[in-house]
């Protein structure tokens, strides 16, 4: 049926706008359907159905298309009978209203596309939802209590004759219309990216105009101290205006952002859920083919993610989602017999911590048979049976992802083709996330995908250890605590606290960055309770340092297999923070604490040499820390222990020979090893430093040489034969 | 006979001319007795106790060896990272990845270059390069006989330049990341 020439303009947008009342409809059929609702919550549900078939009858007549408006007022009357008393929706009722959606929405967008001309009759489309339709006696039997003829009337209606004629274009509620008439903008992508560039340039220059007026305000209190008040008066009242008036400023470059932000997050993204509501339907149609019983629970789904994640992201879901109602759930009788609800639950969680997205897929199944695995695998030729007999359990469980895996021997609709999971860690990994796989023999499997995304700016806490101040994604900080003797339990190898009756381990920052030895918390250090994943940890940091609403970029190829860090984001004075990743910090920590055997402090100014020097000692065994000037240095061997410490002779503020005269002059650190080193060549300024009592001297130039790893042995051993 | 200048002027303008002259023959002279050779531009540093070399047309930029931030458990060749023109960009110890031990001086600038692959990263160095040219033929060459990143090439002064392959040298590494602890 042939749309008018004048409203085919409009008809694309009522698709668009259509499919998601549909969804909507869906959404309450499946609702519908399931047992244990109220009979207040039945009312409403159908109440909300019937208005949002009313609205898509309405649309569809006032366009023209009296095809779709038929089909609507079929569903509508189907609806009816349950109305009016209303009670759990009999499945065959669904399996009709579902299909007479679909075919609604087909015929939607072939009339989108300019196809309207080529479609069947629609006397033939409503002739084949009723030929689809069972008996109406057949559908009351099979939902309907006993003497209950609603549902039997409700199946009786899509099987009746056409409808009278439709409402009148006028007399339909355009409200689907109203936004669909609105015309649009197409943009590419590229040019939004580069416009939330220009918010993100725009969001360090307020940064940039906070730490400016801070500027001005040390320079009011500097001028005031000059003891000149009368003289400076002027001035400084000038200047203490304008930092006001930069302030200001700073703030409302802070509200344009935020606007500017929150309009361009409306345009680039949209909600998990328009993803996840339609794989509702598709759990229940397949889960009804194989005849299982399934349930999908969302949990997060109003988090908003780029709609290009999206749409890559669908066809992954998918993908879990058909895996796990065919290979993960058990059939209802097994469920029974293995003590499980015979509905098996699907979970889909999804949670955003700073510029990682974290999607979970997990089922109560049987879990993964890895016997079965082994078996399969080897059959498939997708490895030899000699290296089965090398893998771990974890190895031979990621042997799932392999291409041509697959454990079905027959191959049906929904899997047994070898393609499915090889296919998602692609799509995974083309997105640079990844995807792991745990289970549980009897009680189910998880899949947990970490991918990154780089839309707007999120809350990051700001800490310090020791001199390197660390991000932590604020979504993953549950609580902030200081330290007391009383919730602690100090153990040989780490320490726990008490925390909501549970014992969490306390993991210190500073050493878990490799920065410093591992170190009891002392009393009044801040812990902050990180959450990852369902784990918990108390986190010791040395101070927190405040929040601030960030924008996390991706690290550099160099260091982004570093798993400890997740991106990085730009701080007022345009130094970059490291944003640490939440599920590292909570993984397990036993296995990968090191037993250090020699212990070398590197002081130096220098970036570069430190990071050389670093290099050098850690290629020869040595665990590497490092202290930027000689009085961290010292603050450093309060609480640590070191074989050897390597230092800068010409350093600010204090120089190598003040701090070994500093080193000397403390009973622990009298005889400690200190090489100087130094890019003074000459024979005067070594004899110099060893004067001042250090145990070698090099040059730069013999450090290029490679000779500091032989001159450090050398130092350590003559020290130990002295001792 | 010679033509006396009258005035001042007319005496400056005579001595112009007259050097212009010079300059153009000087030139003439070049063209037809020698064919100008085939140049590569390079930018060149001391390494150590070396002189060392990147393609100029790699360079980006020279920048101020600071704002870098360190990575903690990082590879031992990066320094850190930094941020430059919007980007986050790693600071890498060239001489660590030469697999050289150190320089003669604390390096005090960065130079951000493309590392072949169309990524940038920042190198540092002791001070900012110097730029010059090799003889293209002398370049080639070197890179047929060179196997690894760094082409050894003499320059027309018989001085030993190491000039840096940036894609070689990159394309030889594996990922930055060292075993958390």
């Amino acid at each position: 049926m042939p749309v008018d020439p004048l409203l085919q303009g409009l008809v694309a947008g009522f698709a668009v706008e259509a499919q998601e009342v549909v969804q909507k409809v869906t959404m309450d059929l499946l609702e519908l359907e399931r047992d244990g609702l109220e009979t207040d919550a039945l009312a409403k549900l159908y109440v909300r159905l019937g208005r949002h078939l009313h609205t898509l009858k309405g649309s569809a007549a006032s366009l023209g298309m009296q095809d779709l408006s038929d089909i609507a007022h079929k569903l509508e009357d189907a609806l009816a009978p349950l109305k009016a008393n209303p009670q759990k929706m009999p499945r065959p009722v669904v399996d009709i209203l579902l299909h007479g959606l679909d075919l609604f929405m087909l015929r939607a967008q072939a009339h989108a596309d300019g196809r309207g001309d080529a479609l069947p009759d629609p006397a033939a489309a409503l002739a084949q939802l009723v030929a689809d339709a069972p008996p109406p006696e057949e559908a009351a039997a099979m939902g309907a209590p006993a003497g209950n003829t609603a549902a039997a009337e409700a199946a009786a209606a899509i099987a009746s004759p056409p409808p009278s004629p439709s409402p009148s274009p006028a007399a339909a509620e355009p409200e689907a219309l109203a936004e669909s008439a609105d015309s649009g903008w197409r943009v590419s992508a590229r040019q939004v990216t580069s416009l939330m560039r220009e918010v993100e340039r725009l969001r360090e220059v307020r940064l940039r105009f906070e730490e400016r007026g801070r500027e001005l305000d040390r320079v009011v209190t500097l001028l005031a101290k000059q003891g000149l008040l009368a003289e400076t008066a002027e001035a400084r009242s000038l200047l203490a205006g304008t930092a006001r008036t930069l302030r200001t400023d700073g703030e409302e470059t802070g509200d344009i952002v935020e606007a500017l932000e929150e309009g361009l997050k409306a345009i680039t993204t949209r909600p998990v859920r328009t993803i996840l509501d339609p794989l509702q339907r598709m759990v229940r149609d397949l889960s009804r083919q194989l005849g299982k019983e399934a349930r999908l629970s969302v949990v997060g789904s109003e988090v908003s993610l780029d709609r290009r994640l999206l749409e890559k992201l669908q066809g992954a879901l998918v993908h879990l989602l058909r895996n796990a109602v065919d290979h993960g759930l058990e059939m209802p009788v097994q469920r029974e017999r293995a003590g499980k609800h015979h509905e098996g639950a699907l979970t889909m969680r999804v949670e955003q911590q700073g510029n990682l997205l974290y999607l979970e897929c997990a089922d109560d199944g049987a879990g993964i048979d890895l016997d079965r695995v082994r078996k399969v695998a080897e059959q498939r030729g997708v490895v030899t049976a000699e290296e089965t007999a090398r893998l771990n359990d974890n190895q031979v469980r990621d042997l799932i992802f392999r291409a041509g895996f697959s454990t079905r021997t027959d191959v049906t609709d929904t899997s047994g083709r070898g393609v499915g999971l090889d296919a998602v860690r692609a799509s995974v990994e083309a997105l640079q996330g990844r995807i792991e796989v745990a289970s549980t023999p009897g009680q189910g499997t998880r899949f947990m995908l970490t991918l990154p995304v780089d839309l707007g700016s999120s809350p990051v806490l700001v800490v310090r250890v020791l001199e390197q101040l660390v991000g932590l994604p604020m979504l993953a900080v549950e609580a902030t605590q200081l330290a007391r003797a009383d919730a602690l339990r100090l153990g040989k190898r780490r320490a726990h606290m008490e925390y909501q009756g549970q014992l969490l381990p306390v993991v210190d920052l500073g050493a878990r960055l490799g920065l410093r030895a591992l170190t009891p918390p002392a009393e009044g250090q801040p812990l902050l309770i990180v959450q990852s994943g369902g784990k918990r940890v108390a986190l010791a940091v040395d101070a927190v340092v405040g929040d601030r609403d960030l924008v996390i970029r991706p690290l550099p190829s160099e260091v982004r297999d570093v798993p400890a860090w997740q991106g990085a984001a730009t701080l007022s004075r345009g130094e970059l923070l490291l944003i640490c990743r939440p599920d590292w910090l909570v993984s397990d920590t036993e296995k990968t604490q090191v037993v250090a055997q020699r212990r070398a402090l590197v002081v130096d100014d220098s970036l570069t040499a430190r990071a050389l020097h670093r290099a050098m000692l850690e290629a020869g065994g040595f665990t590497v820390h490092l202290a930027a000037s000689g009085a961290r240095a010292l603050d450093r061997l309060q609480t640590d222990t070191y074989d050897v410490v390597i230092c800068d002779l010409d350093m600010e503020e204090m120089d190598g020979t003040q701090l070994i005269a500093k080193l000397r002059e403390r009973r622990e650190t009298a005889a400690l090893p200190v090489i100087l080193v130094s890019a003074h060549d000459s024979a005067a300024a070594r004899e110099r430093g060893l004067a001042a009592g250090a145990d070698g001297y090099l040059s730069k130039r013999e450090c290029a040489a490679g000779r500091l790893l032989a001159e450090v042995l050398d130092v350590m051993s003559r020290r130990g034969n002295r001792a | 006979m010679k033509v006396t200048p009258r005035t001042m002027e007319e005496a400056q303008e005579t001595e112009a001319r007259e050097l212009l002259e010079r300059r153009a023959a000087r030139l003439r002279e070049q063209g037809e007795t020698a064919v100008e050779e085939a140049v590569h531009w390079i930018a060149e540093f001391p390494l150590g106790e070396e002189r060392y070399a990147l393609s100029l047309e790699t360079l980006r930029a020279a920048l101020p060896l600071k704002m870098v931030s360190p990575v903690p458990l990082s590879a031992p060749h990066v320094v850190g990272v930094l941020r430059f023109q919007g980007q986050v960009l790693a600071a890498l110890s060239l001489a660590s990845l030469l697999g050289g031990h150190g320089w003669r001086q604390d390096p005090a600038v960065l130079l951000v270059v493309d590392r072949g692959d169309g990524e940038l990263c920042a190198l540092d160095c002791e001070a900012i390069p110097r730029p010059t040219t090799l003889p293209m033929s002398a370049v080639e060459a070197a890179r047929v006989r060179a196997e690894g990143p760094v082409m050894e090439v003499f320059t027309q002064d018989r001085q030993l330049i190491h000039l840096i392959d940036l894609k070689r040298l990159f394309a030889s590494r594996g990922t930055g990341g060292r075993n958390a602890r």
